[in-house]
């Protein structure tokens, strides 16, 4: 713990602006001199780690002119300092390893190396007082990953996770006989990836499942957009080669506000499958709770598509057959 | 926007029928059905599309320029507006509505004048050729089919494209019964 006490101390000093104001409070809170016997030991439980750490590692005590950079105990503080700490220490090189190897034994050596860190402390080799520090150690790890990996490790390794244990640690579990550096752990998320998103492409494409291999599911999937261009194209062709026979142009002669009170009602017949015949029967049967929200304020827009509906909007009984009615007589003399 | 008029509606429409359909407002089956390209494979997808195309069409121009095209490109901003935004071919053909329209109009015109071979962007022919991979090959074409997925990486390619066939899907059941729809009135008034 000693080189992170030490290492943490010039950064405070440096870092932190008000850190001093938090030294000179924090002096005020350290009780004179500590025991570090057991009956202390819950005293030292309340005290923030490295304060403890500190009171426990006698010898350097009278040595530091400045007390350690101890925190109320504010966890924000707290976590401010280990990430400080992790920037500046000789720890960085052990917790990259940790990030980077993927493979089961590393996963040992942060705990060991905690475990050979707190080891230095003597006698009061308090169990909690080292899952304190490993929490405080935890912390500096998710934030060295959060602010020191690229986004695609830092999937990589959520998305491999072994198992998770009681530790906040992401650990990448590499599979037997794979490869453990950083790249091919990133080339692997990558093409993890791209593997879903192209079997979500194969379940769409029909006939793309037997096909293996990517370049001819991509062939596959070409020759489907392309063909369903073409279909809106055919599709477009024909709409607009019934569109001149009809008069969209309507706007002229009626409200603009009805507009949509016709669009309701298009929508009280659409059964999607079975279009031609169930426009009347399966409408009714089928979407009855269209009605519902269908409004019709005035019925005075009229469309040529509406002429072969107001039978069926007859059929249907909507707000006001009176409505309906009218669009009857309006749309004779409109009609082309 | 042409279709403004009768988003509102249809909207409303959509509603009642979501809220026949979900249980509670915030559960992630709903979150989910109105994600990913599942949701173009809903009903109420569909009117919602069908409807607002029936608005579109109506403000269709009588064919100053040519009348299918017209049709395609208002079947295809429609579409791209029942996305919601959320994809970004949608938000491409929206953005490029206007640009490509006056060069698609331009284009009539000087092919009416002109008959102009090859396409618009001429292609270096002495390119070393360099990816040969088929597979980049592959994506690179797929990438110009999808609209505005030029320079995407591969995974939010594919990602666009699972949508977009989704999309065209719904869209051509749609434009089939919408065609079916206007056949059968046409035949019901000349009758």
């Amino acid at each position: 713990m000693e080189p992170n006490v030490e290492a943490v101390q010039p950064q405070f000093r440096s870092g932190i602006s008000g850190a001093k104001i938090v030294f000179d409070d924090i002096r005020g809170l350290i009780p004179d001199p500590p025991e570090t016997d057991g009956t202390s030991f819950t005293a030292l439980l309340e005290l923030p780690p490295p304060q403890a750490v500190e009171l426990l590692v006698k010898e350097d005590f009278p040595a530091k002119t400045m007390p350690l950079p101890i925190f109320p105990s504010n966890i924000a503080l707290i976590d401010r300092a280990s990430m400080f700490s992790v920037f500046a220490s000789a720890d960085n090189p052990p917790d990259r390893t940790n990030i980077f190897s993927a493979s089961s034994s590393v996963k040992q050596e942060p705990l060991e190396s905690e475990y050979h860190r707190n080891s230095s402390s003597p006698a009061v080799s308090d169990q909690s007082l080292k899952s304190i520090k490993r929490k405080e150690r935890e912390k500096k790890n998710m934030q060295v990953k959060e602010s020191t990996k690229k986004s695609k490790k830092v999937v990589a390794n959520e998305a491999s996770d072994g198992s998770g244990e009681q530790l906040p640690y992401v650990h990448v579990r590499a599979r037997r006989g794979q490869a453990t550096d950083s790249h091919s752990l990133a080339e692997r998320a990558r093409r993890e990836k791209i593997n879903a998103r192209m079997k979500l492409l194969q379940d769409l494409v029909p006939g793309c499942n037997k096909i293996s291999g990517t370049a001819m599911v991509l062939d596959e999937i070409i020759n489907h957009v392309q063909a369903l261009q073409r279909q809106v194209e055919f599709l477009s062709m024909r709409v607009a080669a019934v569109n001149p026979r009809i008069d969209f142009n309507f706007d002229a002669l009626l409200a603009v506000d009805s507009e949509s009170s016709i669009d309701n009602s298009y929508l009280g017949l659409f059964p999607p499958s079975i279009w031609p015949e169930g426009q009347t029967n399966g409408s009714r049967q089928q979407q009855p709770w269209l009605i519902d929200g269908l409004h019709l304020p005035s019925m005075g827009r009229v469309d040529n598509s509406s002429n072969f509906i107001t039978p069926e909007n007859s059929l249907l009984s909507y707000d006001s057959p009176a409505n309906s009615a009218s669009l009857h007589s309006s749309q004779l003399k409109i009609e082309l | 926007m042409a279709e403004s008029p009768s988003v509102a509606n249809p909207d409303a429409n959509s509603t009642v029928s979501r809220k026949r359909r979900k249980i509670d407002p915030d559960s992630p089956t709903r979150i989910l059905a109105e994600t990913g390209p599942t949701r173009w494979r809903t009903q109420a997808e569909q009117q919602i599309y069908s409807s607002k195309l029936m608005g579109a069409l109506r403000h269709i121009r009588r064919p100053d320029s040519g009348g299918h095209a017209a049709v395609r490109d208002a079947a295809d901003r429609v579409l791209a507006i029942s996305a919601r935004g959320k994809t970004r071919w949608s938000r491409a053909i929206l953005t490029n509505r206007l640009s490509l329209r006056l060069a698609h109009i331009n284009r009539k015109h000087k092919k009416a004048a002109k008959p102009s071979a090859g396409k618009s962007r001429p292609r270096k022919p002495a390119v070393l050729q360099k990816k040969l991979p088929p597979v980049q090959s592959k994506v690179k074409v797929l990438s110009r089919l999808v609209p505005g997925c030029r320079k995407v990486s591969l995974p939010n390619l594919l990602e666009e494209t699972t949508d977009y066939i989704a999309a065209l899907e719904m869209q051509v059941k749609a434009m089939t019964f919408i065609t079916g729809l206007l056949n059968a009135g046409q035949n019901f008034t000349s009758s």
